[in-house]
């Protein structure tokens, strides 16, 4: 086993892996503490979501997840860089472009300046102008 | 225009996609009464299709996007260089926030949006494991993940020009010229509604 670090939005999470060749397992405790996505007998389960692991047979082995395989299950798109033991993951663009063809606003969570969560959907009832920027 | 407005029921969210450490003077500098978050991780970017700065978008009461994404400086100053009349959007915004006229109909606004690509997407992970990797403090790997994002997303400036400080390069340096003048050659691809002049006739009704 080794450690790893899982990029899920902007929360970097230490897990621990074992990692072959290109092939990085996750042990499924720490993938559920990284992503949300917990591993039961029904499948990968988050709140009342439960998604059947089943079809990805490789997704799953003895109590490990496959970085990669187990992504577009969870309509993520994974970036597995084994030697350097980092795992990143995004919405897939199937995902964001189904939300964007509704109309739907993407909720996040991310820090102000002080380090305190600020959540997007907190702010409620307002019409609200989401205005990104750089110093760049 | 924050203050102006926010009694009658908005308010402005600002994203920096930024490292904390090269946002924080100007946030400080702004003193701003709405909320500013940090996106060192681009998640705002990934999620909403966003491939440039300034970039605003407009999200009703019911969390419903009903203006696309576009190009928005916040003044004039860079008005020679874009083309584009801050005042334009200021007054759709206004008028919005005041009685609820919107500046395109609500099947244009779905059709308007910039949704990505698998490529896409994955240029978007390596930038993010790149930044990862560089406040770890490994320049080479941050070098490789990100130069893998710029073949990827090749006219994604929060890519192209974001990935810049990450590898020392200047984003204000001969590097920057460069790449805008091969992205006007390839025909200045953003978003679908970054017209000026469009939105100027919008907003005229000409």
């Amino acid at each position: 086993m080794t450690s790893i670090t899982i990029l899920d939005d902007a929360h970097a999470t230490e897990a621990d892996a074992t990692v072959d060749g290109d092939r990085v397992l996750v042990a499924a405790s720490d993938f559920a503490a990284a992503t949300g996505w917990v591993l039961k007998p029904e499948g990968l389960c988050r709140g009342e979501v439960c998604v059947p692991v089943r079809s990805r047979p490789d997704a799953v082995a003895d109590g490990r997840v496959d970085a990669a395989a187990v992504a577009p299950l969870l309509a993520r798109t994974a970036l597995v860089d084994a030697p350097r033991g980092v795992v990143a993951y995004a919405a897939a663009a199937t995902a964001v472009s189904d939300a964007l063809a509704d109309r739907r606003a993407a909720d996040f969570t991310l820090p102000q300046l002080d380090g305190t969560p600020f959540t997007f959907s907190a702010i409620g009832r307002k019409k609200k102008l989401l205005v990104v920027w750089a110093s760049w | 225009m924050h203050a102006e407005l926010a009694p009658l029921g908005f308010t402005v969210v600002a994203v920096a996609l930024d490292e904390a450490d090269a946002a924080r003077e100007w946030i400080e500098a702004a003193a701003p009464t709405y909320p500013c978050v940090i996106d060192a991780d681009h998640v705002v970017a990934e999620r909403y299709g966003f491939i440039n700065v300034p970039t605003a978008i407009w999200i009703d009461e019911d969390n419903r996007i009903v203006r696309p994404p576009d190009t928005t400086p916040a003044n004039d100053l860079f008005k020679d260089f874009t083309g584009i009349d801050s005042s334009v959007h200021h007054d759709q915004l206004r008028a919005w926030v005041r009685d609820g006229t919107l500046p395109l109909p609500l099947d244009a606004v779905a059709e308007n949006q910039n949704p990505p690509t698998d490529a896409d997407q994955l240029a978007r992970l390596h930038r993010r494991v790149g930044a990862f990797l560089r406040r770890r403090g490994d320049d080479a790997g941050a070098g490789e993940h990100l130069a893998r994002a710029g073949e990827l997303a090749p006219w994604d400036w929060t890519i192209q020009r974001g990935g810049m400080p990450l590898t020392g390069r200047d984003p204000f340096g001969q590097e920057f010229f460069d790449f805008v003048g091969a992205w006007n050659e390839a025909g200045a691809p953003g978003y679908k509604w970054g017209n000026a002049a469009l939105r100027r006739d919008l907003a005229t009704g000409d």
